[in-house]
């Protein structure tokens, strides 16, 4: 493969080593999940799982931790044959997860999703609920979370706080083996987190790190293994890997990563959107114009009103005062379907795919074509090949496999499941996008035909309003962008001035950020 | 009273945190219950004399317990029509084999519960570890003990054995109803029930199997034990139904099918899984057949029963949806 690979080191004695696999693979009838993956984890170390969405990395996990069972393959815990048949199994010999979608029952309290599956029990053998809540608040306070109330029910509890208690609760089972699958996914800062990694670390627990974040892998993750179709690509030390050999790994190509120069926008094209004054919830008194072929990007912090601006751009939420205008005309829709309508139309593309977007049981192609149906349509029926001709042209625009769009899609990766989005956004056929968050949680290789799908949108003539909170996304894709904090229009960067440190200054709330970089620069 | 909501929930001592937990639980059922009563009270002045209601106790008996079994069910996210096939067996098994005396009503107990807990077996077989879906599994299992119960006894007829039609529908020194002890008793087990890992683990399956199986729940077994612990429940209810019959008949189940999924909804069980009680239960099924007696005595035509119980149906569960979502905002 690549230079840095390292081999695995099968030659280190085996008592140094806490968990070793080799030629793990799982198939689901004809879908092979996982194919061949060794990994070495040793004890103290913390050790790196990547790959694209689809590489295997969740049914590794799962494996590791007893949720499934392997077809194939030999697993060794300190030198022993290691063959969990389920989660408590994995558990008793201390190997735990904290899963990405989150493994918490959402009815029940704290201390008692704590400590599923054996409750403390009273002198008379039934569950005492004083003992459990106080032992659930114990190991809270073991792992430096005391404010969260061990009584409360999980479902009360902000989605941040969930994923705390999660890994809290591997971090109480894991005594030799921890794995975090996508730790972040919904913690706004990492402080906490890697305060108990380092602490896990320091007893000698060996920790799988997850993330698409490369550069969180960076600052905990020694080493890293690389996984790509099912298959262990290589492991490789941090230190000498740069992220561009990573990317290629995962990608098995190398990464354009050259931010293209912004296409020249200039007066003289057409205002698509204009805003002004635009008020709403959470939103104060916001203005700006959106051109023809236009890619604006929007960079906040969590929770500073870009939700609820989109929102109400897409006709979700109602605006208390302000005007939006839409090739000139004053915008008067109350729904994302009359937004679709409205003069060259509107789309939005909204965060949480799983709830908002998808509809899980219906076949991809389906999914995809859904906006089109009503042309589509020969008296009021729908011939299966015109829905797969269809399907197909707008899944080739965002470089979707064909192959893909015959399965359910609730069944594919998240990031297949982005794509049959994307392509259903651009099949609307209007001429403005707004996408929120459009890459959240998808691999480098979907983010980049989902970057190349958008840009040719804006090369046609169509204008994007996009938020990421991915930085370089911004950095990459807009040709302006707007920072947002507390509501409004903190500050605006055009073209080359765009980058990730004036970025963040502004996030914050810091002004004169473009002077103070400048000058550092 | 902690009988109802999701369980062991910490004290927090503030009395709107008290309120808001009564009304999330049996508060509006009991609440509409005791409506319903003071109403029958006042339309028939002898409502409240120990015979009248040792004679609406005997009346709910078999749908409070049946309507349980089904409630056990309905919290770990499922249904089971197997009830009216196991009520109708039961009941058809005393009418042709009447075993007298206290000894021969043990034996009469302990096999009914026999039969509701193989059924239930079955049923906990089929959804638990073949993974069938629990409509169809206990669709399949009620036509078959219905054929079943028809073997037995071909049309209405035979007599339950007389001790039984006797005691069980008796009062304890002429005040407390023995249907109401029965009852009572079963609520009682469910709430030490509901203090066991066991009971946690019906919550944590009907709100979300996934996350209950990710956290150590053996999902399977507790899906069989449900039905097993629900299928004894419909054996018991088979029992009563037979003691306030006195005769046998090869489809006495049927009605109470549906009746127990209105028994379970009007106490505020979520349909959904993993939200509800037992207690609450009893309670609707009680509210239901109290129903049928206000009807009655208002000298409403009991061709309307179904009609009221239709509507009080769709009023509470209207009415909890609009407390919850008063709660959510709160």
């Amino acid at each position: 493969m690549t230079s840095v690979a390292v081999q695995i080191a099968t030659q280190a004695s085996p008592s140094t080593l806490e968990l070793r696999a080799y030629g793990v693979s799982k198939s689901y009838g004809a879908t092979v999940a996982l194919e061949h993956a060794d990994i070495v984890l040793r004890a103290g170390e913390v050790h790196a799982l990547l790959g694209e969405n689809g590489a295997g990395k969740s049914t590794l996990v799962r494996i590791l931790t007893g949720a499934i069972v392997p077809d194939q393959g030999d697993m060794q815990l300190h030198g022993k044959p290691y063959q969990p048949q389920n989660i408590l199994e994995a558990r008793s010999h201390q190997v735990a997860t904290a899963f990405q979608e989150l493994s918490l029952v959402p009815n029940l309290s704290v201390a008692q999703n704590l400590l599923l599956p054996k409750l403390e029990k009273s002198s008379l053998g039934l569950i005492s609920a004083r003992k459990v809540i106080a032992k659930g608040q114990e190991i809270l306070s073991r792992h430096g979370l005391e404010r969260i109330d061990a009584a409360a029910i999980v479902s009360d509890l902000p989605l941040a706080e969930r994923q705390r208690i999660e890994i809290a609760r591997s971090l109480e089972n894991a005594g030799r083996v921890l794995i975090l699958d996508e730790p972040t996914a919904s913690l706004a800062e990492t402080d906490w987190l890697f305060a108990q990694i380092r602490k896990a670390q320091a007893r000698g627990v060996a920790v799988l790190y997850i993330s698409h974040r490369l550069a969180e892998v960076r600052e905990i993750c020694t080493v890293a293994t690389v996984l790509r179709n099912g298959r262990t690509i290589a492991t490789v030390g941090l230190e000498e890997a740069s992220d561009g050999d990573i990317f290629e790994m995962m990608v098995g190509h190398p990464v354009e990563k050259i931010r293209p120069d912004a296409r020249a926008i200039d007066g003289t094209t057409q205002k698509r959107i204009v805003v002004e004054n635009l008020c709403s919830d959470k939103v104060d008194n916001i203005s700006f114009e959106l051109r023809e072929g236009e890619i604006l990007g929007i960079a906040a912090l969590e929770a500073q009103g870009q939700r609820e601006l989109f929102r109400t751009l897409a006709g979700l939420q109602t605006r208390q005062s302000g005007t939006i205008k839409i090739d000139g005309k004053p915008a008067k829709f109350n729904s994302p379907r009359d937004a679709l309508q409205f003069e060259s139309g509107i789309c939005f593309l909204p965060e949480e795919r799983k709830t908002e977007g998808i509809l899980a049981g219906l076949s991809a192609a389906t999914n995809v074509v859904l906006p089109l149906l009503p042309r589509i349509a020969r008296a009021g029926f729908i011939g299966r090949d015109a829905e797969r001709n269809a399907a197909r042209g707008a899944a080739g625009q965002v470089d979707m496999d064909e192959r893909y769009l015959d399965f359910a899609i609730g069944d594919l990766s998240g990031g297949n499941q982005q794509k049959a989005l994307m392509a259903r956004t651009l099949a609307t056929g209007v001429k403005t996008l707004l996408l929120f968050d459009p890459t959240r949680g998808v691999d480098v290789g979907t983010k980049e035909s989902i970057y190349a799908a958008i840009g040719a949108f804006a090369d046609q003539g169509g204008s994007v309003l996009f938020y990421s909170s991915e930085l370089p996304e911004i950095v990459q894709l807009a040709d302006r962008c707007m920072v947002l904090y507390n509501g409004r229009i903190f500050q605006e960067f055009v073209g080359r001035d765009i980058s990730e440190q004036r970025l963040v200054a502004a996030m914050i709330g810091h002004h004169n950020a473009t002077e103070t970089v400048l000058e550092t620069a | 009273m902690q009988t109802n909501t999701t369980p062991a929930i910490s004290p927090r001592g503030h009395i709107t945190d008290y309120l808001w937990r009564f009304t999330r639980g049996a508060g509006i059922i009991v609440l509409t219950y005791v409506a319903f009563y003071v109403l029958y009270g006042y339309l028939q002045p002898r409502a409240l004399e120990p015979y009248a209601i040792a004679a609406q106790m005997n009346n709910t008996a078999p749908l409070a317990l049946a309507a349980a079994g089904q409630t056990l069910v309905v919290l770990s996210r499922g249904f089971d029509l197997s009830l009216a096939g196991v009520i109708s067996i039961c009941n058809v098994v005393l009418a042709v084999m009447p075993l007298e005396g206290p000894g021969g009503a043990l034996v009469s107990v302990l096999l009914c519960l026999l039969i509701g807990a193989s059924v239930g077996a079955v049923n906990g077989w089929l959804v638990g570890y073949l993974r069938m879906q629990s409509i169809a599994a206990t669709l399949a299992t009620m036509i078959i003990c219905q054929g079943i119960a028809l073997v037995i006894l071909k049309a209405p007829g035979g007599y339950v054995a007389e001790w039984i039609t006797y005691e069980m529908t008796d009062r304890l020194w002429s005040i407390i109803p023995i249907s109401g002890l029965v009852v009572a008793a079963v609520v009682g087990a469910w709430l030490l029930i509901r203090r066991t890992n066991f009971g946690v683990s019906i919550y944590a399956i009907g709100a979300d199997e996934s996350a209950a199986s990710l956290s150590g729940i053996n999902v399977r077994r507790v899906r069989f034990f449900t039905f097993v612990c629900a299928g004894m429940l419909y054996g018991l209810a088979g029992f009563m139904l037979s003691a306030q019959t006195a005769t046998g008949n090869p489809t006495s189940g049927t009605p109470l099918l549906l009746l127990s999924f209105a028994a379970v909804a009007l106490g505020g069980t979520s349909l959904a899984g993993g939200r509800g009680g037992l207690f609450a239960t009893v309670m609707g099924a009680a509210t239901l057949t109290l129903l049928q007696k206000v009807l009655f005595s208002s000298g409403v035509s009991s061709f309307y029963t179904g009609l009221f119980q239709g509507l009080v149906l769709i009023a509470a569960v209207v009415f909890s949806g609009f407390v919850a979502r008063i709660g959510d905002k709160k």
